[in-house]
């Protein structure tokens, strides 16, 4: 925009729409943010809110100390999470009892209760501000830069953070053509999972001719260990609007209607019911609906909720369940961009791809494509979890590696464990190793490693985790995800399902294992769409990088990681037990017996390997064997 | 397939070197003339059998497996009577059946009554989501709403939607079993589910539905004989840096939960009904 530049009557319209009353960015009110994202609720913020509330108003302060409940702070392990302003101290587990020392200090006075601090694992050090905090100081967030700041509830907020600025500005210039050479200047990839540009699916639905294009946001996140759509929906929804808002403008002004989707899972209640809110504010301030803001484009959003069908996740079948059609994908010969919704041209994105758009527009493309690798731009977030200290919601940029995000942000295994595998992409990554931990992440060189980008589940194992068990798990969840409608992925996968359930039971043959791979190719090879594609891949990682234990339950017929029930056993160490009978108590099928005082046994045809006896052991006297025993003991399986 | 009696007439109306023409060849099919489409267009019929009776069953899975989804089954108000009599093959099919159940229990199309605990439906909770349908939602929207009002999609409710939206109630029914996420069985009081994603899994969630299952004596899936308990699995309730996740009902989460303190959880609620 030229200095000269008066504000249009766009940038007029949106200033009205802002109530400059509702709380400012960084201004000096005192306010108490409580997380309020899924993992926060369930580690108890409803109780926290409660307690703030009454000692406010014990305290005769009601309506003077803000209280705001925000989206996902991204440090789920820590919480629940509550952040003091204006100074900012950030306090993670706490408990509703602790709430009356931090008002009376922290809020009443300007102290800070050193006791409820987060503490360094490395050092010990209590830290008082998120921004010294290793976990949140080594991210660079994009997408993820008001999470925690604002209420997801307020349009306000939003708004007063700089929201809807982008959308202003794409209105203002009125050139469709510009924003979809912006985005594509971007290098932008589809945060989904495959990377597709999104400046060029934008501009191929755009060419594609139709009676209405349809804009639709894939918000249907099934990877099992992902959340990281989920959190970007519950913190900033408006983010994701705004950015559908563009994309529809881009694909669909002065070239006929277009309409707008959210397919979001049924399981995320409090996304959906933020994003409802969210849509419902932005519809009545005129930043949805006809006529946006003055400038003659008309769009809105319909919100469509899965019913909890993984394969729901790829475009066709997508399309076909808000037809209200079972979920089964179609050959891809014809592109949804020509022939999606309703038989007509649909632009179909992930949450963080919209989300990354007013950035890009706000930010220029140039300063977006700075970041990361030479083939993969900007930020990516992932749910980092598993065996691993600091697990969450982080946002790194492309190319950073793996150790860096698992050992300096994620703050490295937990104690005394050993780093085994990290899993990328759900069910249709893979296990990388050790070896590869300095590998960068990027689209291509992730699935050079014979892993993938995914939508950004990042799942770390340790020494107890038996590799077979995982990519059991894992192949498990796509042959129960198979729609069933071709044959090489709804057979298939059972039949390499089999296969490795024999490898666990110690009944496989060194042939099955090559079977297994054959298998594999061919299931890649035929089927239909990339649940099938990419079924086998935790199967084949697994194969390339842990061949060795692999072999172990083929070949020794043991477990390593002592996990596969039919080649472990639990016994009890003699030495060790002190016959405090806490284990047979805790026995669910009385297959421990002894006298107290004395060291007892397990009775190996009672005993179903339920693991209990082994964490309420307090003297770590239960060891667990691995061999062959099945056979030799007539135990039942 | 039967016996082409038309030689390879139905492979000849295919171009050569055509994607279709490269899967018929060689193989011999049916093929009939259609009296009001032109060449090419319709290949399969509605096939009859030699007596004149339709052998279409309406099952759909033609229209579900087609690779390149060229069928579409649609509601035809043009047949008011459906061309076989649907009580007297229901009753042929449960005549053929081994015992009084089929074992499948209200997800059977078949079977009448299934045993085992069963509600009263009040069919006044269903007219929001009628409203709801007149308004335009879609289908898997209104099993949503459904569901909502019910606990669970019961039979009577699918058969009214299908009449609703006019679509044949083998499609209602055949996009309802596909979802995971709607029960075509009532549920109990209070419904368990268990988080079975990657985190749960890595910290041990199998342990945890083995324990619940174990504790309540029914397996994953079903419900409790005296109504009190639905043990279910979820893939992902999204809280994996508390795995394992066990969620009761729409609104207790709980986090970090093994099998041991699952059993409590469960004998501490149960200990609550029976106080109660």
């Amino acid at each position: 925009m030229s200095p000269a530049a008066k504000l249009t009557k766009i940038d007029r319209a949106l200033q009205a729409k802002a109530d400059r009353s509702a709380y400012l960015a960084d201004d000096a009110k005192t306010e108490i943010r409580i997380c309020a994202g899924t993992a926060c609720h369930a580690s108890g913020r409803v109780a926290l809110r409660k307690a703030v509330e009454t000692t406010l108003a014990e305290r005769g302060l009601t309506g003077k100390v803000a209280v705001v409940e925000t989206g996902c702070h991204g440090f789920c392990e820590e919480g629940p999470i509550v952040v003091v302003r204006p100074q900012g101290l950030f306090y993670p587990r706490l408990k509703a009892k602790d709430i009356e020392e931090i008002i009376a200090t922290s809020v009443v006075g300007d102290g800070i209760v050193e006791r409820l601090l987060y503490k360094d694992p490395q050092t010990g050090e209590a830290l008082a501000h998120e921004k010294d905090i290793a976990f949140y100081a080594l991210q660079e967030r994009i997408v993820l830069a008001l999470n925690g700041k604002i209420d997801p509830y307020s349009l306000d907020d939003y708004l007063n953070h700089g929201g809807y600025s982008a959308l202003a500005k794409v209105l203002n210039a009125a050139d469709p053509e510009a924003v979809i050479d912006d985005v594509e200047k971007s290098d932008l990839r589809g945060r989904g999972g495959a990377g597709f540009p999104t400046g060029k699916k934008w501009r191929f639905c755009r060419a594609n001719p139709g009676e209405k294009h349809y804009v639709i946001c894939n918000a249907d996140e099934g990877d099992p260990g992902a959340f990281m759509d989920r959190s970007v929906l519950e913190g900033n929804p408006h983010s994701v609007i705004e950015g559908m808002i563009i994309a529809a403008y881009a694909i669909g002004a002065g070239n006929g209607p277009v309409e707008g989707y959210v397919y979001v899972r049924h399981e995320y209640p409090f996304a959906v019911q933020r994003l409802r809110h969210a849509l419902e504010t932005a519809r009545e301030r005129n930043l949805l609906g006809d006529d946006i803001l003055g400038s003659g484009f008309s769009f809105d959003i319909r919100i469509n909720q899965g019913a909890g069908a993984f394969v729901c996740g790829e475009s066709t079948a997508l399309t076909a369940s808000i037809e209200g059609h079972r979920g089964m994908p179609r050959g891809k010969h014809i592109r949804t961009v020509a022939h999606g919704l309703w038989g007509q041209p649909t632009n179909l994105n992930n949450v963080e791809s919209y989300a990354n758009v007013p950035w890009i527009v706000n930010h220029g493309p140039e300063a977006f494509a700075a970041k990361g690798t030479a083939t993969s731009k900007g930020t990516k977030i992932f749910s980092l979890t598993g065996k691993v200290v600091n697990g969450g919601l982080i946002e790194v940029p492309m190319g950073a590696t793996l150790r860096q995000v698992i050992f300096a942000i994620g703050g490295g295994m937990l104690p005394g464990r050993e780093f085994k595998a990290v899993q990328l992409g759900g069910p249709s990554g893979g296990c990388l190793p050790a070896s590869l931990l300095d590998e960068p992440i990027d689209f291509e060189s992730l699935v050079a490693a014979g892993s993938m980008m995914g939508s950004g589940g990042m799942v770390v194992v340790d020494d107890t985790t038996c590799m077979v068990d995982f990519a059991k798990f894992f192949l498990k969840f796509t042959a129960e995800e198979s729609c069933g409608k071709c044959v090489p992925c709804r057979v298939g996968t059972q039949r390499m399902l089999e296969i490795l359930e024999r490898i666990s039971a110690g009944e496989a043959t060194v042939e099955d294992v090559e079977r297994l791979e054959l298998l594999a190719d061919d299931i890649i090879e035929g089927s239909l769409c990339q649940l099938g594609g990419s079924a086998p891949n935790p199967v084949l990682s697994t194969l390339r990088y842990f061949r060795e234990e692999v072999m172990a339950h083929v070949v020794q017929r043991c477990c390593p990681a002592k996990v596969c029930r039919p080649l472990i056993r639990y016994t009890i160490d003699a030495d060790a037990c002190t016959g405090c009978h806490v284990c047979l108590g805790a026995c669910p099928t009385s297959a421990i017996s002894g006298e107290r005082k004395e060291a007892h046994t397990i009775d190996q045809k009672l005993c179903i390997q339920c693991d209990t006896c082994r964490q309420v052991c307090k003297f770590d006297a239960i060891p667990i064997e691995t061999g062959i025993f099945a056979m030799a003991e007539g135990r039942q399986q | 397939m039967a016996k082409s009696d038309s030689g390879n007439g139905g492979r000849a109306a295919q171009p050569q070197g055509s994607a279709l023409y490269e899967v018929l060849k060689g193989i011999d099919f049916e093929r009939r003339e259609l009296v009001d489409k032109g060449k090419g267009v319709g290949l399969f019929d509605l096939v009859k059998a030699k007596d004149g009776s339709y052998r279409c069953y309406s099952c759909t899975l033609c229209e579900r497996v087609c690779p390149v989804d060229c069928i579409e089954i649609d509601y035809c108000p043009e047949f008011e009577e459906l061309p076989f009599d649907v009580a007297a093959e229901r009753a042929a099919a449960l005549a053929s059946l081994p015992g009084e159940s089929c074992g499948a229990g209200a997800a059977c199309v078949m079977g009448e009554k299934p045993a085992g605990f069963m509600p009263e439906i009040d069919m006044k909770l269903f007219d929001p989501v009628v409203a709801k349908i007149r308004d335009g939602s879609g289908l898997v929207e209104a099993f949503h709403a459904t569901q909502e009002a019910f606990g669970y999609l019961p039979r009577v409710a699918l058969e009214d939607i299908a009449e609703e939206m006019k679509l044949p109630f083998s499609r209602v029914f055949g996009v309802a079993s596909f979802y995971s996420q709607f029960r075509l069985l009532p549920v109990g009081k209070h419904v368990i589910d268990v988080c079975m994603g990657t985190a749960c899994h890595v910290a041990g969630a199998p342990l945890v539905v083995e324990a619940l299952s174990q504790e309540l004596e029914i397996p994953v899936g079903a419900t409790t004989p005296d109504g009190l308990f639905t043990l279910q699995t979820v893939n992902c309730v999204g809280a994996c840096a508390l795995a394992p996740v066990v969620r009761l009902g729409d609104d207790e989460t709980f986090g970090r939960l093994g099998p041991n303190e699952a059993r409590k959880l469960v004998r501490k609620l149960r200990k609550q009904e029976v106080g109660a």
